[in-house]
């Protein structure tokens, strides 16, 4: 019998060793497929990839920004949709303010555009309890709405002063500082583990004296106002703001949030790596395709398909029903 | 001698690492209510989820009547002859009672594609009637009734079709005592008509008063079969647990004075639908219960203790006149609550056990300013989760892979953790087994001794009876009665007063 129980106790342990493992290496599946999907496109454009490295990186600051909120919101089971929306609105006031004000003051018009939006969302979703993709689907069309309205004539221009600001030195700065502070609250204060909790089970969470609709209603308007944000780096680099600006942001954090191996129903499997992972093998994949020679068109369609089976492939069946 | 109906062999189930069913391997006879028991984790649920079809099967085999089964959905265990009513609730929101009582076999009343509501519904009453039950409607949304009634519809569902196996998976304890009673002639009436009942229940009294056959399992493995009428209680749980249950269960002492110091007011409080006008006042060291009918609204008292409560008017105060109005208002002085509903309310299910103790003592494990400190996290689930001695691998593991005690000692770490004063636990050891049961009694025990004071609210008489220095009974939202602590109370005195 006590033979038998250590047996047990020994093939538990090499059982759970190798549940480690298998965890160990979903979770540096996104690392590794980087840096393989980085050198196969060094190798089919010769090289070409690394050439213009930072032609590459300077579409990523935007991404990854956004996406740094959108990973707070769906570390707690929620979408954002209304991501672009929020761009692009935010960029059409940077652009108007800077044209009367100086530029910290259209930095920081931006910021409050996109808190606005999301608090916005944050009150449909929290004290209204519609669902968060419904209520951001809604806002994506209310404001894309206004932003082809304000820029019927022509597109809405920035300030001169705005432009010379365009430099990769600053708009790395920015996106680190905003990255840093992502990091070091997600993992290192209880910011991070309140949200984790809440996306794992919220009722729990309420009662274990989480403000969750406090919590849940704030991180809407956080992840607007660093999208606001997003939306300085975004002026900068394209000077002006068409009907366009800013459309299908949602779609690009939401896919390179997956890539970079965030569980799609939020929880406690969520780490911040997934952002930063994420966006860069979003931004590889998609200008590598570029560099290829393939259209826009036929981007879409690749997109649609590495989403879908990333998703197929790596989504928590059993947790998707709580996705809020 | 009674012929056999089933023959379970080597029957094997694994989840991940856990071996859940281990080669297990026994007989169910005709005409017979077949208990099945053992402590959490023992792997009756997943033996009898396996034989209705809700799980599959790693390796073995069910032989029925001679014939080997391998159900892959409930529909189609039904039309092999076997059906079970869960734990929890069995039926489905949004659908009428008709349509839940023949939920997978709607074929019988479609002629050309249409549903004939009128037959289904006119049918579905007849069997409602015929088990006494007239006052449910066949044609109302199920959703109007309460949980004992959908529990009566679920009996309907699970036997109208004389099923020659009908398993009954830990229902009692979600149920009344009328409730109980209602399901124990049920399960008369399935045997004499010579079909099978396997009977599931942490109960054990109820074990042996309803059971003709018990078979014990541990930890997966079969243990033994006995005839009910050969075994005492202490003899099943020898056998459930592997050893001699030893010490006290309840906590021993009569006739000790509680402090008249109050720690704790409850005056005046109402929730619609739920309790009116509830004052009462608890006491240094004292264990206060409330006992009565799931309905009673003695549920909601917790959570009105706890500031959970929505809608809820009156007043509930500290000693030193602090109102405690809001969820993270109690905790920070130093209030717990241990919900009914485990899985939901209590434990942050996909998440680790480190963090589920940690939560509501995050601001105490911080190294500087606002960031926390990693290693006072771990030493302070560690420390925790081993003095409640939680089963576990390590505190990284998730909590949805621990058995419902288990659990249940995380959400007590929890709050041990958090050294809290008063606690309000709702249904502490609601679907437990002995071993952990005693270990939750004694912990209460030694708690009021330091001077805590609890709230216990509990469907089980006799835990009340055990542990409490005074008992509230609550009928239809309010206060019916107060017994006080006494070696000679019994489960009449209090029933009398629930119904």
């Amino acid at each position: 019998m006590a033979e038998q129980k250590s047996n047990a106790a020994v093939s538990k342990d090499e059982a759970l060793k190798r549940q480690s493992n298998i965890s160990l290496i979903r979770s540096l599946l996104p690392i590794i497929g980087l840096v393989v999907v980085f050198i196969i496109f060094n190798i089919l454009t010769k090289g070409g990839m690394l050439q213009n490295l930072s032609m590459v990186m300077t579409q990523i600051y935007v991404t990854m920004i956004a996406a740094t909120g959108v990973f707070f919101i769906m570390t707690m089971g929620g979408l954002d949709f209304s991501q672009g929306s929020i761009l692009g609105m935010a960029s059409i006031v940077v652009c108007m303010v800077s044209k009367v004000a100086p530029v910290p003051v259209a930095v920081l018009a931006g910021i409050a555009t996109g808190a606005g939006i999301g608090a916005i969302n944050g009150f449909f979703y929290v004290n209204r309890k519609i669902k968060s993709f419904i209520v951001t689907i809604c806002t994506m069309f209310l404001f894309r709405g206004i932003i082809k309205y304000l820029t019927s004539g022509a597109p809405v221009g920035a300030n001169a002063t705005m432009i010379l600001l365009n430099k990769d030195q600053l708009k790395l700065t920015c996106t680190l500082v905003v990255v840093v502070i992502g990091f070091v609250a997600f993992h290192f204060t209880k910011f991070g583990i309140h949200l984790r909790a809440i996306g794992a089970g919220e009722k729990a969470a309420k009662f274990a004296g989480i403000h969750t609709d406090r919590m849940k209603f704030l991180i809407y308007v956080l992840a607007g106002a660093i999208t606001g944000f997003a939306a300085f780096i975004n002026v900068i680099k394209v000077g002006s703001v068409t009907a366009s600006g800013g459309n299908q942001l949602e779609t690009q954090i939401l896919i390179a949030l997956v890539l970079g191996g965030m569980p799609i129903s939020g929880g406690a499997k969520a780490r911040f790596m997934n952002v930063i992972v994420g966006s860069l093998l979003y931004i590889v994949l998609t200008s590598g395709l570029i560099m290829m020679g393939l259209t826009t068109q036929a981007m879409q369609l690749i997109q649609g398909v590495v989403f879908l089976v990333f998703v197929a492939i790596f989504a928590d069946r059993e947790s998707l029903k709580v996705i809020k | 001698m009674s012929e056999v109906r089933l023959q379970v062999q080597n029957l094997c189930k694994s989840f991940g690492i856990t071996k859940a069913v281990q080669n297990v391997s026994f007989n169910v006879n005709k005409g017979e209510v077949h208990a099945l028991i053992g402590e959490n984790g023992s792997g009756k649920s997943t033996l009898t989820n396996m034989l209705t079809g809700i799980y599959t099967i790693d390796s073995g085999h069910f032989i029925l009547d001679g014939k080997e089964i391998h159900p892959k959905n409930q529909v189609e265990a039904n039309n092999e002859g076997v059906s079970i009513i869960v734990q929890e609730l069995g039926t489905l929101s949004g659908l009428t009672v008709a349509e839940n009582i023949f939920l997978g076999h709607e074929e019988r009343f479609v002629k050309y594609g249409i549903k004939n509501t009128r037959a289904m519904n006119k049918e579905a009453q007849q069997l409602l009637n015929k088990y006494g039950f007239n006052r449910i409607r066949a044609g109302a949304m199920v959703d109007e009734y309460n949980f004992e009634d959908r529990k009566l519809v679920e009996i309907v569902k699970a036997t109208y079709f004389t099923p020659k196996i009908v398993v009954i998976d830990e229902t009692t304890t979600a149920l009344s005592q009328e409730g109980r009673e209602e399901l124990y002639k049920h399960m008369n009436r399935i045997r004499e008509e010579g079909n099978t009942v396997i009977f599931i229940s942490h109960d054990l009294p109820e074990v042996l008063r309803m059971s003709d056959t018990i078979t014990i399992l541990r930890d997966g493995v079969y243990i033994d079969t006995v005839k009910s009428a050969d075994v005492t209680e202490d003899d099943l749980k020898r056998l459930m647990v592997g050893r001699e249950v030893t010490g006290d269960y309840y906590r021993s002492d009569y006739g000790e004075k509680v402090s008249d110091e109050v720690v704790f007011s409850v005056r005046n409080v109402s929730v619609p639908g739920q309790i009116s006008d509830i004052s009462f006042d608890l006491h240094k060291g004292e264990i206060l219960g409330f006992g009565g009918l799931s309905e009673s609204g003695m549920h909601e008292i917790g959570k009105a203790c706890f500031g959970a409560s929505f809608d809820r008017s009156g007043s509930v105060t500290l000693a030193d006149g602090t109102s405690i109005d809001s969820i993270p208002k109690a905790i920070k002085h130093s209030i717990a609550y241990t919900s009914k509903d485990r899985d939901n309310e209590s434990v942050v299910m996909n998440q680790s056990i480190g963090d589920n103790i940690c939560l509501p003592s995050l601001d105490d494990l911080r190294s500087v300013l606002f960031f926390l400190s990693k290693s006072k996290m771990k030493q302070f689930a560690n420390e925790h989760a081993a003095e409640m001695s939680v089963k576990m691998v390590n505190t990284n593991q998730f909590v949805s892979d621990l058995s419902g005690g288990n659990k249940q000692k995380v959400v007590l770490a929890r709050w041990i953790g958090k050294d809290s004063d008063i606690l309000v636990l709702d249904s502490p050891t609601r679907g437990i087994d002995i071993k952990v049961k005693q270990d939750i009694y004694q912990l209460m025990d030694r708690m009021r001794k330091q001077g805590k004071s609890i709230i216990m609210i509990s469907e089980e008489l006799m835990e009340l009876i055990g542990m409490c220095d005074r008992i509230y009974i609550m009928k239809d939202g309010k206060i019916n009665g107060e017994l006080h602590r006494d070696p000679d109370l019994d489960e009449n005195a209090l029933i009398a007063q629930m119904v």
